[in-house]
């Protein structure tokens, strides 16, 4: 149950800001949505500067206007509500530094799983096949039988 | 001194390759593999986890590793939904599939422990590596295609870390999803990087048993990065993926 927190606070970490980011209702229903929402229109603001910064490093192709940027070194912790869910309570902090995001925890986050949090951070490509020249295989080779007919086996000078 | 040797333990072929170390280091690593086996093995009606399921044993009674062990299922269990479960209906107690990464994780350690600093341990497929196999170069973990046996969809260069995967190759063979008892669907092969094959083993494991669900679920785990092939042969990997360019 302990680990399920910094396991969320990473994932809250990656989507905040495009929680933050993404315009219009599609987040309606989306219940750790009102989890970041801050708590005060300065809240906001700071955000909203972060967002420039954010945006890329999660979805890497929305463009983004830079017109918000302000060289603010300050250093500002700021907690959002706490939202209850039918997935249990939500509250993250964020930390900023200037206009940046320099961390992000939830202060309380639902065991519930799985989440539907961590699709922006994967990459998608096509199924390739390679005969490269390796030390080891990692695979599901659950039998002696399957074993005997593996690469793993040739490695191992086995067949 | 290299030592190379293959042992079938749990059910699974385990190759140890090390690079410096002697056979009576691999011998104690092969000896604890032995051990897990005889102490957590649900097919032993001696082994500790047959004694606590037939009620022999209250959950006071048991050993720290079981306990632990324990733990680490109950763990994904409920991080779950009970997709990945220790307790499947019908069978009884069954922690095998943490006990498995759990145990060679260990083993992995005991060589470390005795002084070796450069080896690549893997049970039916599932790895842990330290150190590098020659100077410079971390080691090649290739990961199986998931169609075609004899060729690897990916290849990680790994130094000090663990890599396990889950995956579907032959038809009629099924994970049974916890929640619903039914074989699980979506996810042709999960591979999982991390730096303790507990829980790169169990993660893998547990996402496959969620099916489509259990990549966005894996991506999210922490300190795992993923490399998931879906039915449709799509593939989704984590931008901290140690790809390996050949």
């Amino acid at each position: 149950m302990k680990r399920a927190i910094p396991v969320l606070a990473l994932s809250v970490a990656g989507l905040v800001p495009v929680w933050l980011y993404s315009p219009g209702p599609a987040h309606e229903g989306e219940i750790n949505e009102a989890a970041a929402a801050p708590e005060t229109q300065q809240q906001t603001q700071n955000q909203a500067q972060n967002q420039p910064q954010a945006a890329p490093k999660t979805t890497g192709s929305t463009p983004v206007p830079q017109q918000q940027q302000q060289q603010q070194a300050q250093t500002r912790t700021v907690s959002g509500r706490a939202v209850n869910t039918s997935e249990g309570t939500v509250q993250v902090q964020v930390t900023f530094q200037g206009a940046k995001i320099t961390d992000v925890k939830a202060l309380r986050a639902p065991n519930s799983n799985p989440t539907r949090m961590a699709l922006p951070l994967l990459r998608e490509s096509a199924l390739k096949a390679q005969s490269a020249d390796i030390d080891t295989v990692s695979g599901a080779t659950a039998t002696s039988e399957g074993y005997k007919q593996s690469l793993q086996a040739a490695i191992d000078g086995a067949r | 001194m290299p030592v190379r040797r293959v042992e079938h333990i749990m059910g699974l072929p385990i190759s140890v390759d090390l690079r410096d170390g002697d056979a009576a280091l691999a011998e104690r690593a092969f000896a604890w593999l032995r051990e897990a086996d005889d102490r957590f093995s649900p097919f032993k009606p001696d082994s500790e986890v047959s004694r606590l399921d037939r009620g022999e044993l209250t959950r006071e009674e048991l050993t720290p590793d079981l306990v632990e062990v324990l733990s680490l299922c109950d763990w994904y269990e409920e991080s779950t939904g009970g997709a990945f479960t220790a307790h499947v209906p019908g069978r009884g107690l069954d922690p095998c599939a943490v006990v498995k990464g759990w145990a060679v994780q260990r083993a992995a350690d005991i060589l470390r422990e005795g002084g070796a600093s450069a080896f690549c341990v893997n049970a039916g497929g599932d790895v842990v590596t330290a150190g590098e196999p020659e100077p410079g170069k971390p080691w090649r973990v290739g990961v199986r295609h998931p169609d075609i046996a004899d060729q690897v969809c990916v290849v990680l260069g790994v130094r000090d870390g663990a890599v396990a995967t889950s995956a579907l190759y032959e038809r009629g063979q099924h994970i049974l999803d916890g929640r619903t008892g039914q074989p699980v669907t979506g996810i042709l092969s999960i591979t999982v990087f991390s730096d303790d094959l507990a829980i790169a083993d169990t993660t893998a494991t547990a996402a496959f048993a969620l099916g489509r669900d259990g990549i966005e679920w894996a991506a999210a785990q922490e300190d795992c990065e993923v490399f998931i092939v879906d039915e449709d042969r799509r593939v989704y990997s984590s931008p901290g993926l140690p790809v390996h360019i050949c």
